[in-house]
């Protein structure tokens, strides 16, 4: 072993080259693991303790006792308390202060008009806690407000609308109210609650404008006295709340706040970021692989001459996985040390861009040390794994024999092993897509798929390497026809070296077809069931946004253009049990602007107490007309309905609806997601549109689109998500990349005098290193073309197992021009990819080249 | 120098020195040579090891550069040139015999025949090259792949690879030194018959007296300096006149 480890540790000092790519690969990978790790325990920390902070005053939380919760929804719904509780939980023994928490939905719009945040975390307004300990917010500038229309906001939020004290503006509650900013306000000492918008308003207005009738509150927040301890408080309080109400410790309330954070923001996050940081190492395996597979393959004279002198076949393993283990090592642990520079970094960084990260030391937990290291260590040890056992085969004869060049893997067996993976692969996931839809089937086929890509690479890469090349040599004459040989040289280099671009273009295609399904699937659903010519709308996405006004609806209505125009709001009840979301609105002018599809029953009879339900979902509850529903509302009642309509299709109007006389008793903040409108005849969509703008500017400017903006914008999720995508991508492309170069440099040292002599007969510099770029360009067209077909199939399964798996009709959609975008920067990749080697091979020294041995 | 002839010279050098490397460790592999290689002559080059031989082929074919001294290939001075032209020099005017690894193994041996041309994306002369094929006997090879030639076929390629553009001057280094003596003597042939009969140019480096029997003429080369030349050379004479290199430096 001794031996063995001293022969590994002197070559890889006179290889450094051959092992960079290697080693950046591991670097890159680890780095981007640990990174992701640190900083998630650092905001999970960070946040803890921002809540904590901000809410250290608060013993106690009273507030009702049950949720509903809906199907996608991680957070329930609970109904508001009675104000006047306040007054009783004041007098019980043990209770210095008790104030109430009003909180609904505000979207402060900003001095340019346009409204703060709403792409996300939530838009709050609140009444104002005069009681400092109380409030979650602290008054940093200004005052608090005293008047009707004087508001207080975080500073964050002030910062982004460029907003300062003094000033007036609109917040869309959703009726629009005029305030005027008295002061500013950190949460937990930060600028605000991550990128939550808060406006603090005075009691008397948060009761008029954030609940449905005055004297409820979220909750009610209590401070213990001298001496009381938090269990103590809840104990206390407990007897003295009515039936439905709760009390919680403060400790137990900041931790659900941050849980929440969490699951509804860190853990997404942080797991995209796992994902993209496995598919990332997955790319560094196949790059490793190669490097060790090309170096043990140049070595053989030197194992070989190893072997004849009596080393055994132990040892010759030995010394290349001491090798690998060197490198795996290093640079893990350099990864490491890059992972948590960047977590640090990205902690200086965010609160430069707006976004404050939480403060706080970073948090570098033993997993966080240990799973990168492993990792990096694993898969670096494990691609070498292979390769080290060739070496250890090598022949003492072969030390004797001129070493020829690899033209193996396009074996037969490879073709028969391949073609019987890729065979499984279609099968598997045809069954999973048509027959019996699942997505675990369809997700077994799409790994069977890669894996027989992977097996196929070398036997495909002959065949699809001169197609793609065909037209370089007419092109690029005697130097594409070199750089299209070279490339088909070594089937099984240029597919090992290919693969790892491979996979990386094919997450991206597989995104991207997926991407353009989504949005064509929106747009199928729009032109579908919206039948009217335009739709009123606060843009928004996830919790932000403060919905429109319910007055917005009849106004529009009331215009001359206008013939039908209908609100959607939206409300919370458990049906039969099952939590469920429902449409609030008038039930026979939907009708009229959404297709329903078929309706059997009627829906201009719902009244208060009937209700209209989907096919697909009276299928589930087992209901049909003229049944009865039990409906279980927030505030804990429970009423009757009568199915009196089941339509057919439900994609914008959703599976219940319910009449605004219905809701009335049981509403909360009211407002509508969006107001449908279809004009009378004659009137022009521009004529109508303006119309509806102008009543529209009454309550603070909803957007108003047409048929087409709103399809557009309500795919407008999509693209951000994509984007996101495509940024963690490149990484795994830029390893890809190192890859490539690596392979590229390995192999010019090999062909040396080949280079030389090429040099010595009057290659010039720019057309050898235009031969090295081609061929670069070839192996990332190989590289390239492959994913983006894999990439292709494995979107149409996963669009077609989606669509199976749920009961609305996903459409499939490819998107030409982004693709040929894929394709070119795939190119491009390689084209960079190839410019160092290309350089190097440039500025060989023809004679040394070319001198005999 | 002597030679003098009617003829124009392809290829010369005039005062060329070479030293490698510099202070204590600098040695100077070329020391003052003038010599011309005659157009339409076969020259050899002699030298036992470290004669410099190898190193004054280098720097008349604008594979090396001069320390100081001149090079001509025709009329064009060698170090005037950037590397960019000095590749275009050696692509269109000068032909290569190396020792050994002297042809692209993706390429067939039609390819690697007409590989210069194809650099210079030139189509040059159908019949010369036919004619080349047929004198080198390859035809029925024409489309076989480097690997699957012997050593000797390997060398006629290259000898056609390195007339097929009708360059000024053809340089050979040890062609034959890879190759049995049979191989080596067709080789040998080949190059003798370029020049008699197609009125090519070739200088030729070898350690081989036999192999230097069949130039029309024999420089010699003995530290760095040019020591003697030999018209109409036979092995035995050259071997004669080597061994006096032996033991005792370079008597003139």
């Amino acid at each position: 072993m001794n031996a063995a480890l001293r022969l590994s540790v002197s070559s890889l000092r006179s290889h450094k080259r051959r092992f960079a790519g290697t080693f950046f690969a591991v670097l890159l990978g680890v780095a981007f693991l640990a990174g992701t790790l640190v900083m998630g325990d650092t905001l999970r920390a960070g946040f803890d303790t921002m809540f904590g902070n901000a809410t250290k005053g608060t013993d106690a939380v009273v507030r009702s006792a049950d949720t509903i919760t809906t199907p996608g929804q991680s957070q329930g719904v609970r109904a508001p308390v009675g104000t006047d509780l306040v007054r009783t939980i004041e007098r019980t023994p043990g209770v210095a202060a008790a104030a109430p928490d009003i909180q609904g939905a505000g979207q402060l719009i900003g001095s340019d008009g346009k409204p703060i945040g709403g792409q996300g975390p939530p838009t709050l307004a609140g009444n104002w806690i005069d009681d400092p300990l109380l409030n979650a917010y602290r008054l940093a500038e200004g005052r608090a407000p005293v008047k009707s229309g004087e508001v207080v906001v975080n500073r964050g939020t002030a910062e982004k609308g460029h907003l300062k004290i003094g000033d007036t503006t609109v917040l869309r509650t959703p009726d629009p109210v005029r305030v005027t900013i008295v002061g500013l306000a950190t949460f937990g000492g930060e600028d605000g609650m991550a990128q939550v918008t808060f406006t603090g308003m005075t009691q008397a207005d948060a009761e008029k404008y954030l609940t449905a009738k005055p004297g409820e509150a979220a909750s009610i927040r209590v401070r213990a006295g001298p001496g009381v301890g938090q269990q103590e408080l809840v104990s206390d309080l407990t007897p003295v709340l009515p039936e439905g109400v709760e009390a919680i410790t403060g400790q137990e309330s900041a931790q659900e706040n941050t849980d929440m954070v969490s699951s509804q923001f860190l853990t997404i996050f942080t797991t995209l970021l796992l994902v993209f940081s496995g598919i990332a190492l997955l790319v560094a395996t196949f790059s490793i692989h190669n490097t060790f597979a090309i170096v043990v393959a140049q070595r053989t004279r030197e194992n070989a001459l190893l072997r004849a002198l009596g080393a055994s076949r132990r040892q010759v393993t030995a010394s290349t996985l001491a090798e690998a283990s060197v490198v795996a090592v290093t640079a893990s642990a350099v990864g490491l040390a890059g992972g948590i520079g960047i977590a640090a970094g990205l902690q200086a960084l965010f609160p430069a861009i707006g976004f404050p990260f939480p403060e706080g030391d970073l948090v570098i937990s033993a997993l966080s040390l240990l799973l990168p290291l492993g990792v990096g260590i694993v898969v670096c040890l494990g691609s070498a794994l292979l390769p080290a056992a060739r070496a250890g085969r090598t022949a003492p004869l072969a030390a004797l024999r001129e070493t020829a060049v690899d033209e193996s893997g396009a074996s037969r067996g490879r073709a028969v092993v391949g073609g019987g993976l890729a065979a499984l692969a279609l099968g598997v996931t045809l069954t999973g897509v048509l027959l019996t839809p699942s997505l675990w089937l369809a997700g077994l086929g799409a790994v069977l798929a890669l894996a027989a890509f992977v097996v196929l690479g070398p036997v495909a890469s002959t065949t699809v390497v001169r197609v793609l090349g065909a037209p370089l040599g007419k092109l690029r004459g005697v130097t594409g026809g070199l750089a299209r040989r070279n490339a088909l040289r070594s089937p099984k280099r240029t597919a090992a070296t290919a693969g790892a671009l491979m996979i990386g273009v094919t997450v991206v295609s597989l995104f991207t077809v997926f991407g353009a399904s989504l949005k064509a699937t929106m747009d199928q659903t729009v032109s579908r069931s919206f039948a009217g010519d335009v739709a009123v709308s606060t843009p928004s996405f996830g919790a932000g946004g403060s919905g429109l006004s319910p007055k917005l609806a009849p106004a529009i209505a009331g215009q001359p253009t206008v013939e039908y125009a209908v609100g959607l709001g939206k409300g919370v009840a458990e049906v039969n049990g099952k939590g469920r979301a429902l449409t609030v609105t008038d039930p026979v002018t939907l009708g009229k602007v959404f297709d329903l599809g078929d309706v059997q029953g009627s829906l201009s009879g719902l009244g208060s107490d009937g209700i209209a339900i989907t096919r697909t979902e009276a299928a589930k509850q087992h209901l049909a007309t003229g049944d009865t529903a039990r409906l279980t509302f927030t505030d804990g009642r429970k009423t009757n309905f009568t199915v009196r309509a089941v339509y057919g299709q439900s994609e914008l109007a959703g599976d219940y609806v319910i009449t605004r006389a219905a809701w009335a008793p049981h509403r909360t903040q009211d407002s509508d997601t969006v107001v449908a409108v279809s004009f009378k005849d004659g009137v022009s969509t521009a004529q109508g549109k303006a119309a509806v703008e102008k009543v529209a500017e009454r309550y603070g400017s909803p957007e108003v689109q047409t048929r087409d903006e709103y399809a557009q914008s309500s795919a407008g999720g999509i693209d951000m998500m994509l984007t996101l995508v495509y940024a963690l991508l490149a990484l795994a492309v830029l390893i890809a990349l190192l890859g490539i170069a690596n392979t590229l440099t390995l192999a010019i040292h090999e062909r040396t005098r080949e280079l030389g002599l090429l040099r010595a007969v009057g290659q010039t510099r720019a057309q050898l290193r235009a031969m090295v770029r081609w061929e670069s360009v070839l192996v990332a067209a190989f590289g390239t073309a492959g994913g983006l077909a894999l990439g292709a199939f494995l979107g149409w399964v996963l669009v077609e197992a989606s669509g199976g798996a749920s009961d609305s009709a996903f459409a499939f959609a490819i998107p030409p021009l982004r693709l040929v975008v894929v394709a070119l920067v795939g190119l491009a990749a390689g084209a960079l990819a190839g410019l160092r080697p290309a350089r190097r091979a440039a500025r060989l020294d023809v004679l040394r080249a070319i001198a005999t041995e | 120098m002597t030679a003098t002839t009617a003829r124009k010279d392809a290829a010369r050098v005039a005062g060329a020195v070479k030293v490698y490397g510099s202070g204590d460790t600098a040695v100077r592999a070329l020391d003052g040579v003038s010599v011309g290689f005659p157009a339409g002559r076969f020259t050899a080059i002699m030298g036992p090891s470290g004669s410099g031989k190898s190193t004054l082929m280098h720097c008349a074919a604008g594979l090396d550069t001069l320390t100081s001294g001149t090079a001509y290939i025709g009329d064009t001075e060698l170090g005037t040139l950037d590397d960019r032209r000095l590749t275009l020099l050696r692509r269109d005017r000068i032909g290569f015999v190396f020792q050994a690894f002297n042809l692209i193994p993706t390429l067939t041996v039609a390819e690697n025949i007409a590989l210069p041309m194809d650099l210079a994306g030139t189509k040059g002369s159908r019949e010369w090259t036919d004619a080349l094929v047929d004198v080198v006997g390859l035809r029925d090879r024409l489309h076989h792949r480097p690997s699957e030639l012997s050593g000797g076929q390997q060398q006629r390629v290259a000898v056609a690879r390195a007339f097929a553009g009708q360059p000024d001057v053809v340089f050979a280094d040890e062609p034959t030194g890879n190759l049995d003596s049979r191989s080596g003597e067709e080789v040998l042939n080949l190059l003798g018959r370029a020049v008699r009969q197609m009125d090519r140019t070739v200088v030729m480096v070898t350690h081989d007296p036999v192999a230097a029997a069949h130039a029309d003429e024999v420089v010699f080369l003995a530290d760095g300096r040019l020591v003697d030349r030999m018209e109409n050379p036979t092995a035995d004479k050259v071997l004669d006149r080597m061994k006096a290199f032996d033991g005792k430096g370079a008597p003139v």
